[in-house]
Parts: C-alpha cells; structure tokens; sequence
C-alpha cells in the first residue's frame, strides 16, 4: 500500500535562522528502494533539510511526508518508519555501545529479547564486541560513527536517513559501512545520505542531488546528474568553485 | 620576492591583557546579537547587581560616620571576609565560574603561561558579581576617608582594589582546582568529601555569627575581628581604617598579605590551568574492562532493578538513573543537594532554637524548644532545592536529547521516567534528612513532620521544574568542567533558579501553615498527607507540562544545542 509513496518526499521545505535564509524551498522526491545522495559544499544546507525531513527541526513551511505519513502532522507514524543518524549531535555517550543499544530498541518500543538478538548481531558485524563495557563517550570518531548507524537500523526501519555518515571514519570501517548500507538497500530499504565526497556517492548511489545556497540545483539518477563528464566536475560547476591560478598567497612557497 | 614574505618581517606584536578583556566583550557582545531576551536577562542581572552593590555600599559606609567609627573595623573585616568566603565557596556550590574565554581554546596558541593567566585573569574581573563586589566594598574607602581623611581613603582605595583581585582569583582557582579534580574519576569521592569539609566551613562561622548576635557586648569581638584582620580574610579590607585609626604601620604589612595571598591564589589557579589545557583530551579516563555478562538490556538495567520494566519507560529510568551517577555535571548537583539538605535545616533549627531561648547554652542539647513552624520551613527549603536540580534537565542531555525527538517518546512519559530516575537517589536522601533532623532536635516524633515537608516541596518543585525544564532550558557548553556556564546563560539560570524555587516554595506553603497551625495532630497526619499532596502535584505537573513538551519538542531540542 505505502510502496505507491515515494520513500520521502519533500514539498517547499524552507528554513531562516535570524533572517538569513538556509534552505529556499527543497522538493525533493526519493523513490523506494534507491540510494540516494545529497551532495552540496560546507553550508549549503544539507543538514538543515535532513533534519526538517525527520523531525528535529521544525521548517518555516513545507511539507515532508515519509512513505506517505506527513513527520509534522502524525510524527508518530512517521518516526516508526524512520531510522536517522544525525551529524553533529551526540549520541548518550555515557553509556556502553550494548547500553545505548539497548536504550534505543527499548524507546522504540521493541521487544527486550529481540532487542538483545539485534544487538549482539550488530556489534558483532560492526566489530564493536571487543570495545566491552567501555563507554561511547571513549570511543574513536570511526567507532562513534558505527554505533550511531546501529542504534539507526536497530528498530529495523524502512527509510534510513544518514548526515555525513562518512566524515572522519577511517577507510576500513567505510567499507563496513558502505557494505551494510548496500546490503540494506538490496534488501529492499531506502538510503538518503548526505556527502561531499565524491567518490563514495559515484560508487554507491543510484540518484543523486546537489544542493547549494538552500536550493536543488541538480536531481536525478546518478547517470542524469554527470552525463559524460565525472560527477565532481559538474559538482564544481554547479557550485561555482574557483581554481586557483597560482598568482595568489605566492608567500606560501619559499 | 616570495623568500622574503617568509621571513617575519615585523616581529610579533605583543599580547597584553587588554586583548583578552576585548575579545571577552566581544564574545558576550555577539552573544547578545538579536538575542532580545538575552539582553533582557544580562540588564536584569545587572539592575539586580547594582542594587545589592548599592545595599552593600551602605552598609560598608555606616561605621564611619555612626558611633564614632568604633566598629569600622569590625565590619571592615567581617563583611569583607564574608565576601573572600562568598567567592571562594559559592562559585563550587550554587553559580559556576563564567567560561566564555575557555583556557582550552588558547592551547594551540604560542603564548607564554605568564600572558595567558593574566589576560585570562582580567577578562574574569569584567563580569556583573566583580563589578557589583568592587562598587560595595568602596563603602569601606567612605568609612575610611570619613575617619582617618585623605590618606586613608587612599590606602583604602589599594585595598579594596586588591581584596576584589583576590575573591576573583580564589574563585577561578579553587573552581579550576576542583573540576580538574572531578574529571578524574577516580577522586571523585574525595572529591565529594572536600565539598562537604567547605561547607561544613560555613557551619563553624555561623554559630559565631549567631553568637555575635546574642552578644549585648559587640566590643568582645573585637578580638576576633582583629585576628581576622591579619588573615588574607580580612586584610586588604582594614588597612586604611588601621590608617585612620592611628596605626599607620599596619597598613603596609597588611597589603603585602594580600599581595601574597593573591600572588598564591594565581599561582595555584595557573597550575591547575595547565593540566586543564593539556588535559582534556583525556577527560575519558580508562575504565576496568570487565567483561559484560548477560544480553545488552540486562547490561542497561543497573544490577539492582532487575525488577524494572523492561519497556519505553524503563529504559528511560534506567538510563537517567546511571546519568546521574555517571555525569559529572549531574554528580556534582547530587553531593550538592545532600549537603545543603543535611547542613542548613541543622544549623537554622539549632541556631534559630538558641535564637528564641536567647541563652549562652550549648546547642542541640534540647534544652531549646524547637519550633514546628521553623522546622516546616527549613524542610520545605531543603525540598525546594533539591527539586530545582532538574530546573533545566534536558540541558545535561545537549544535543543527545535528538534521540528522544527521532524515538517520538510522549512528553508525559518523559517527564514521569526523568522524576522517577532524580527520586530514586533523592527520596532516599530526603528520608535521611528527615530522620537526621527529627534525632538532632531530639523529637523523634517529628519525624513524620519532617519526611512530610520534605516530600510535599519536592513533589511540588519537580511538578514546577517540569515546566521550568520544558520552558526555559538552555544549552551548557559541552566540556568536562560540572562548573562552567556560557555566558549570558549566568544570569538566565539564576532568574530560573529564583523562579522556580519561589513558586515552588509558594506551592508547599500550606504543610509549613498546618504544622505551625495543627499543633499535635499534624505531627501523625503529616507524612501521608505531605506525600499524597508532593505525589500529586508531581503526576499533575508530569501531565501537563508533558502536553506543552508534545508541541515543542523541536524547539527544545534546539534550546539546549550548543551553539558551534
């Protein structure tokens, strides 16, 4: 029934943080069962629509509706559906990786002992067993990471939503996540994450956007958005970089 | 022409104090920016400021020009020395120290610890508490002048300057000191101890104050202010009335206590300064890695709550429960309540009892008829500042309380699990106190007086501090230090403070008029009633202000963000 809805779906999502505009009015549609990239520069406003999206920050207007179920009107139906790994945010990290797990399959509302089998899977998966009792606040950035996706998937959602899941994680528990997160979508989940490496989302996503200054500039497949050229080219267009000549900060070489 | 560029041509200019005092201003200023309500809150905290400088001012100022002078230099060296304490101790118990320049942020920067410590130590005197203590004290230089005329007012005017330098260095060291002492967590019960030795402190001056008062005879304690004079207490503030009163010679000595005094205070405060800038990396300290036993929700459970609920609000229980121990920030509230609860309804009963009977007897000997009323009153305190630890719970979680946000959790069960978790270690305290009390007025009887005003105030405040918590949270700034506060945010936890403490006293004022009322059947009705009214009133305020934080949970989330 909800499969006719795309996965999430965004209508004129607008966010001004003291007069300064963040995000201009995002559309954005995200078909079940894609993984889907958001790409845009530091600032753009990546984070500010993925949060309006799920629930933690309330827009100035717009609609966001997850697999039909609008996250402003009936939350409760929506976050069900919802499994989010903000960035930025801190985890309760005073507590052990299986803790925080647990905390979070029992505010889901699972079932303890379901909660305790997801658990030892995932830490096993996510080579967090040997970390034991140690408390997340101790962990290193890659591991922090990997628990956050955890408590994300535990509850087994049908939409997961991902800020920078791949900032500051080394190149192995990448892959990790990388491999999980494509064995999820095979599995029929739905990926959103958002990125400026380039790299990670040629590799992995099926469609892409690229946002900047608050608005899409490009949407579509993956094979859309680049055509002939490489992603990071059209990226840089589309944002309007500037290389550098080699006239500038001539001082930097001796 | 690049080769040349590398070379630094003008030698680095020199970093004095006052670019630190600028860039404290200007951090404050840009935390003002389109902040109505922080304006608002920084001039109230200011009014307030000046009013009680202005207070002090008078009182300072009284001796010189009543009586002759006689008792300048008494008050010179009690109220001073009331302030050094004030300084020294509150900062750990009620307030924090103002960390807008945090030490850690210059860390990476080439300064010497010698530039570094005084920048830092001048951006500390700009602050509303430093500046209202220095416009109080100048009452002295008044007192001084009105004696002993322009020389003494002069010295005077040295003094003070230098006694204010001192009671704001002794607050930055003893608070540096002792978060630096709280992060480790393995002297975090010696910690506990020490806070509870400072306060004991209090207890001690108290009763001289008290006896002070019954004393007809001021003069006897002129001896007393004299030794106090000579101490880093009371020096800088008697060296122009030593002046004015013809001992001339005493003036310099007592400077250079306070100098040295003063020289210590920054020394220490640099020290621990040090450790703090290098140390924070480690703030996680290593933990035994036992191996976990059982599956990861047995594991959330504490060991002892094998017959909680393993459900939404169980987990919530459970998780606040180990952040209270586990927390610093919070920890650090936790020793707090369990002193203020034991020591200030003992020393107001005993001391108000020795108040009435007015007799030089020995106190707590029973001999003094204790008063319900006053007893009431004093528990009803105790309640009130136990329930307005959770004035702004969500601002411990941070940005951590996303999860919540994401989960949906209902407001209502929020707010019951967060009371459930705080009441857990507070219940068992409060009953503590009430016994405690009951025993040391020797009325065993009172008991349920007692346990009963205890538990009406605390049911009452946290229904109060519900609201308050939902309302007005604010963020804390995310580091290790249980006492550091962002700016602005100073002045807005006091007002909240106030505030919730002054309704919630309000809401409990009926046990306090049925016990003075009653008499002897309240003593049996009490406990049930004060319960049933404190449980009440907690469930009530759960449900509604659980309805407010169903609609603004986005917003409070945002609340209490730090700011990056």
């Amino acid at each position: 029934m909800t499969d006719e809805h795309p996965a999430l779906s965004l209508r004129g999502l607008a966010k001004r943080f003291d007069g300064k505009v963040a995000v201009a009015g995002v559309d954005l549609d995200v078909p079940a069962g894609s993984f889907y990239g958001l790409l845009g520069p530091n600032g753009a406003g990546k984070t500010t629509t993925l949060s309006m999206a799920v629930g933690l920050l309330r827009p100035d207007g717009g609609q966001a509706r997850v697999l039909g179920q609008d996250v402003w009107v009936d939350p409760v139906r929506a976050k069900q559906l919802l499994g989010v790994m903000p960035d930025g945010v801190r985890l309760f990290d005073r507590l052990s990786g299986a803790e925080l797990l647990a905390y979070h399959g029992l505010l889901r509302g699972m079932d303890p002992a379901v909660v305790d089998q997801r658990t030892a899977e995932l830490l096993d998966v996510l080579a967090l067993t040997d970390a034991g009792r140690t408390l997340v606040v101790d962990y290193s950035a890659g591991m922090k990471k990997k628990i956050g996706l955890a408590c994300a998937l535990l509850h087994g959602p049908r939409l997961l939503v991902l800020d920078e899941p791949f900032e500051a994680v080394d190149p192995v528990s990448a892959a990790l996540i990388r491999d999980i997160l494509a064995r999820y979508v095979a599995s029929g989940g739905t990926v959103i994450f958002s990125s400026h490496v380039m790299e990670v989302v040629e590799r992995l996503c099926s469609h892409v956007a690229i946002l900047a200054e608050g608005t899409i500039k490009r949407v579509g497949t993956i094979d859309e958005v680049r055509g002939k050229r490489s992603l990071e080219d059209v990226f840089v267009e589309v944002v309007g970089g500037r290389t550098a000549t080699g006239e500038e900060l001539a001082w930097l070489s001796n | 022409m690049a080769v040349e560029l590398t070379a630094p041509a003008v030698p680095a200019r020199r970093v004095s104090a006052r670019h630190f005092v600028r860039l404290k201003l200007r951090v404050m200023g840009n935390n003002f920016r389109g902040q109505g309500r922080r304006i608002a809150l920084f001039v109230a905290g200011a009014l307030v400021g000046l009013w009680l400088a202005g207070t002090g001012f008078v009182l300072f100022a009284t001796p010189g020009f009543a009586d002759g002078g006689r008792y300048a230099a008494m008050v010179a060296a009690f109220g001073g020395g009331l302030l050094v304490l004030g300084w020294l101790l509150l900062p750990l118990v009620f307030f924090g120290v103002d960390e807008t320049l945090d030490p850690a942020r210059f860390a990476l920067l080439p300064l010497p610890r010698r530039t570094l410590v005084t920048g830092l130590f001048a951006a500390a005197l700009v602050s509303v508490p430093a500046v209202a203590t220095l416009l109080a004290l100048f009452g002295l230089v008044a007192t001084a002048g009105a004696l002993g005329g322009w020389s003494a007012a002069l010295v005077q005017v040295v003094g003070v300057l230098a006694g204010v330098l001192l009671c704001v260095a002794a607050a930055r060291a003893v608070t540096s000191a002792f978060a630096s002492m709280l992060r480790s967590r393995r002297v975090r019960d010696l910690a506990a101890v020490l806070l509870a030795v400072a306060a004991a402190l209090l207890g001690p001056l108290q009763l001289v104050g008290i006896s002070a008062l019954q004393e007809t005879d001021w003069d006897s304690l002129t001896g007393v202010s004299e030794v106090v004079g000579w101490t880093p207490f009371g020096a800088p503030w008697t060296a122009g009335i030593d002046v004015a009163e013809g001992r001339a010679w005493a003036a310099p000595i007592k400077l250079l206590i306070t100098a040295l005094a003063l020289l210590a205070l920054v020394g220490w405060w640099s020290r621990s300064l040090e450790s703090a800038m290098v140390g924070a990396a480690s703030s996680g300290g290593a933990r035994a890695k036992s191996d976990p036993t059982g599956g990861a929700v047995s594991q959330l459970f504490p060991r002892a709550a094998t017959w909680a609920r393993r459900d939404q609000f169980g987990a919530l229980v459970a998780r606040e429960a180990r952040y209270w121990w586990r927390d610093a920030r919070r920890r650090a509230n936790l020793i707090t309540i369990a002193v203020v609860g034991i020591f200030v309804p003992v020393l107001v009963n005993l001391g108000g009892a020795g108040f009435t009977t007015n007799s030089g007897q020995g106190f707590g000997q029973g001999s003094a008829e204790p008063s319900a009323g006053l007893v009431s009153l004093s528990m009803l305190f105790v309640g009130v500042v136990a329930a307005v630890t959770l004035a702004n719970q969500f601002g411990f979680d941070g940005s951590a309380y996303a999860a919540h946000v994401v989960a949906g959790v209902r407001g209502q069960q929020e707010l019951r699990a967060r009371m459930t978790a705080f009441s857990i270690y507070v219940v068992p305290m409060l009953a503590v106190v009430s016994i405690v009390i009951a025993v040391v007025l020797d009325r065993p009887g009172w008991i349920g007086l007692t346990a009963g005003g205890l538990f009406a105030s605390y049911g009452a405040g946290l229904a109060v501090n519900s609201f308050v918590s939902v309302l007005g949270a604010y963020a804390l700034p995310e580091t290790s230090n249980p006492f550091a506060m962002n700016t602005g945010a100073g002045v807005a936890k006091g007002f909240l403070t106030m505030l919730a403490m002054l309704v919630t006293a309000v809401a409990a004022v009926p046990m306090v008029v049925a016990a003075a009322l009653l008499g002897d059947v309240w003593h049996w009705l009490a406990l049930p009633v004060g319960a049933a009214y404190g449980l009440g009133a907690a469930l009530l305020g759960a449900y509604l202000a659980g309805d407010v934080l169903d609609r603004r949970q986005p917003e409070l989330l945002a609340a209490v963000t730090p700011r990056r």
